[in-house]
């Protein structure tokens, strides 16, 4: 039983980081946290079956273009229901902008696509066993993005950039960084996670469109117990909420297990407001 | 010649008199007109799509046999788009700009729910193969029929597998969240109870939780030697069917019709999970042990296969009740006519209207047509030609 809790556990709790790393990182761009995020991740197991089991296409064009399909979302999310509301961000009107579109967008799907669960492929050509693909596959894709985005904020120009958008846009403005590109850049790449963490997790998962409410909700979980804009936290909070979800299933089962990952999420927010690894920030007086 | 005030009176009431005559003679030739309310487009139109290819069958054979005393039937069709709003406009169009003479739909419960009340103020006789309980009452909808069974049959039918056939006194209920599910198990735990069995394990489960492991170990810690699930979510229940399957639990899974679905077995691991798994169908469209169905179905089959109608995407029971509806309102019409109070008046003493689907009966007090006997539990891995064989212990 153990076992099977850690195992689960930790794939799902990947997912939930990646999910939550995608918040992030349209979060440091733009100081908006887009509702679109469960979304793309819904996105990437629909497209990755859709161009893989129903199109016949090879694994690897269709895992790139369900990538560049969470890319194209995360452009339009940043056109359509980010832009119009950056002057306001006072009135938190985004919550209303991006939660609609996330809801067109899922709507659209279940037009489209149907509102059953359907097959994602398997990827590789393995046998089922205990370590199966279904639960290392998110492990690697969380562990790829974390890398990579280590790199590229540490190690590269354009990360750099980025980190000076997200530090103080007016001031990165003045210095004379392309603020709208990179803004633009950043929400491309936060959907070439989400889509990553849906198509790494489809076998999971399944290419379902009711899975878009799900990981908005439990993607937003380590966001918030990770402290906002913090991608290792997000991690570390994405990975003890699904072993803690999983846990709860096993122990209290059914819909109390729900209940009692929002439990403990409001009572540790309510000890730390600012999240497990989030800084107060200091208020000027 | 002058015509004087008399005689062009006499006039035009002579030519009113002939025109009044004249007009049974012109109404007899006009088609009868019938309403149609499919979901043909969106989210659940497979089961619209099925039923039209027998309703299409139907009106043709029946217009190609001269109609109702030389009437043509006109099926005047309404896509409700799976949408209850789109279903609601339909019906209202239907009723007061075409006045059709009897309504046959929706064909989904979400639809009939909006339209069932909205047609009882209408005055127009209606029949829908809804399953929803509370979808027909002789008080409140009393031209409303239903030529398909109730949730309550369906659940007592699998109740009735499970304790008396299978003899198997520990259940597991689980249901999804949704509305269908948890009603679905509060309203069968009592009857299983009733029935004498032990529900070890009861629960309702989100359908995107992706690992259903936890529940199936409770549920087989508890001792449960049948699992019953109640959900239309073909991924929910296939995670039901692959974690039996992983764990290598021989429990039989006895349940909704979804669990044989081609949705359901495309989301399976390994084909061989889809063994022991049993859900509801209906014992005239099903393979007797041996393989053979029934004459009527089998001669309904043989025209379906001649009319070149596909039945490799669909249910033989969903193309049966759309081809048994158009034949039960014209016997009706050709019986009393097409008022819709002799419509119903007949309809109300209808006896063992032999249907594809099954023989419907109703009553004055009783408009849940469908007999209890008829619902059965079917193998799932056993669809052919749009049927099932009978599940392990049925008689011939």
């Amino acid at each position: 039983m153990v076992a099977s809790i850690v195992l689960s556990g930790v794939a799902i709790g990947c997912i939930y980081a990646l999910i939550g790393i995608t918040y992030n990182v349209m979060f440091s761009a733009s100081r908006v946290f887009s509702f679109t995020a469960g979304t793309l991740g819904m996105l990437g197991g629909v497209l990755g079956s859709l161009f893989i089991s129903r199109m016949g296409l090879p694994i690897a064009v269709g895992f790139l273009l369900a990538l560049a399909g969470g890319a194209a979302l995360g452009v339009v999310t940043e056109i359509v229901a980010v832009r119009p509301v950056l002057k306001s961000l006072d009135q938190h009107l985004y919550v209303l902008s991006t939660l609609a579109l996330a809801l067109i967008v899922q709507q659209f799907t279940a037009i489209e696509w149907g509102t059953d669960a359907r097959p994602f492929p398997r990827l590789f050509d393995l046998a089922h066993g205990v370590f199966d693909q279904q639960f290392w596959l998110p492990m690697l894709a969380c562990l790829v993005v974390i890398v990579g985005l280590e790199l590229l904020y540490r190690h590269t120009l354009v990360g750099h950039a980025f980190l000076a958008i997200a530090e103080d846009n007016f001031a990165a403005r003045a210095l004379g960084l392309p603020e709208r590109g990179l803004r633009i850049a950043s929400y491309a790449l936060a959907g070439v996670i989400g889509a990553l963490a849906g198509f790494a997790g489809g076998e999971m998962l399944l290419a379902f469109f009711g899975n878009a409410p799900m990981l908005t909700f439990y993607g937003f979980v380590p966001v918030a117990l990770g402290g906002m804009g913090n991608n290792r936290g997000a991690v570390v909070a994405g990975l003890l909420l699904g072993l803690f979800q999983q846990a709860a299933n096993f122990l209290v089962g059914g819909i109390f297990a729900s209940v009692a990952v929002f439990t403990v999420f409001i009572l540790v927010l309510l000890a730390r407001p600012e999240g497990l690894a989030g800084a107060a920030l200091p208020r000027r007086v | 010649m002058s015509i004087t005030r008399r005689q062009a009176l006499a006039s035009a009431g002579a030519a009113a008199l002939a025109g009044g005559l004249a007009k049974p003679a012109i109404a007899a030739k006009e088609p009868i007109l019938v309403g149609y309310l499919p979901a043909l487009t969106g989210p659940s139109s497979s089961t619209g799509i099925g039923i039209n290819r027998g309703t299409q069958l139907a009106v043709q054979e029946i217009n190609a046999a001269g109609g109702i005393d030389g009437r043509m039937i006109e099926l005047i069709t309404r896509d409700t788009q799976s949408d209850p709003t789109k279903a609601v406009n339909g019906a209202a169009e239907l009723t007061r700009g075409q006045k059709v003479s009897a309504v046959f739909g929706p064909l989904n419960s979400g639809e009939s729910l909006a339209v069932v009340p909205m047609l009882a103020r209408t005055n127009t006789p209606q029949i829908h193969p809804c399953w929803v309980d509370s979808l027909t009452d002789v008080q409140k909808y009393p031209m409303c029929f239903r030529n398909a069974p109730t949730n309550q049959q369906i659940g007592a039918a699998a109740n009735r597998y499970v304790v008396e056939v299978l003899k198997l006194k520990k259940v597991a209920v689980i249901s999804d969240t949704t509305g269908y599910g948890t009603a679905s198990v509060n309203a069968y735990v009592p009857m299983l109870k009733t029935k004498g069995a032990e529900v070890v394990y009861q629960g309702n489960v989100d359908a995107a939780n992706p690992d259903l492991k936890p529940e199936l170990l409770r549920m087989q810690s508890a001792g449960a030697e049948a699992i019953m699930p109640w959900s239309v979510n073909a991924g929910f229940l296939s995670r039901i069917i692959n974690t039996r399957g992983q764990m290598q639990w021989d429990v039989p899974i006895v349940g909704q019709t979804t669990l044989g679905s081609g949705q359901t077995k495309a989301l399976l691991e390994k084909p061989e999970y889809w063994a022991k798994v049993y859900p509801n169908n209906f014992r005239p469209v099903c393979y007797a042990p041996g393989g053979k169905l029934s004459d009527r179905t089998g001669a309904f089959l043989d025209r379906l296969k001649t009319a070149k109608i596909d039945l490799s995407d669909t249910l033989l029971w969903w193309v049966g009740v759309g081809y048994d509806t158009p034949r039960m309102i014209a016997e009706a019409m050709k019986s009393v006519g097409t008022e819709p109070e002799a419509v119903v008046g007949y309809l109300n003493k209808l006896k063992k209207f032999p249907g594809v689907y099954g023989d419907i009966s109703f009553s004055p007090e009783q408009h849940d047509g469908y007999p209890d006997d008829e619902v059965v539990m079917v193998e799932a891995n056993s669809l052919k030609d749009g049927a099932f064989n009978l599940a392990p212990g049925y008689g011939a």
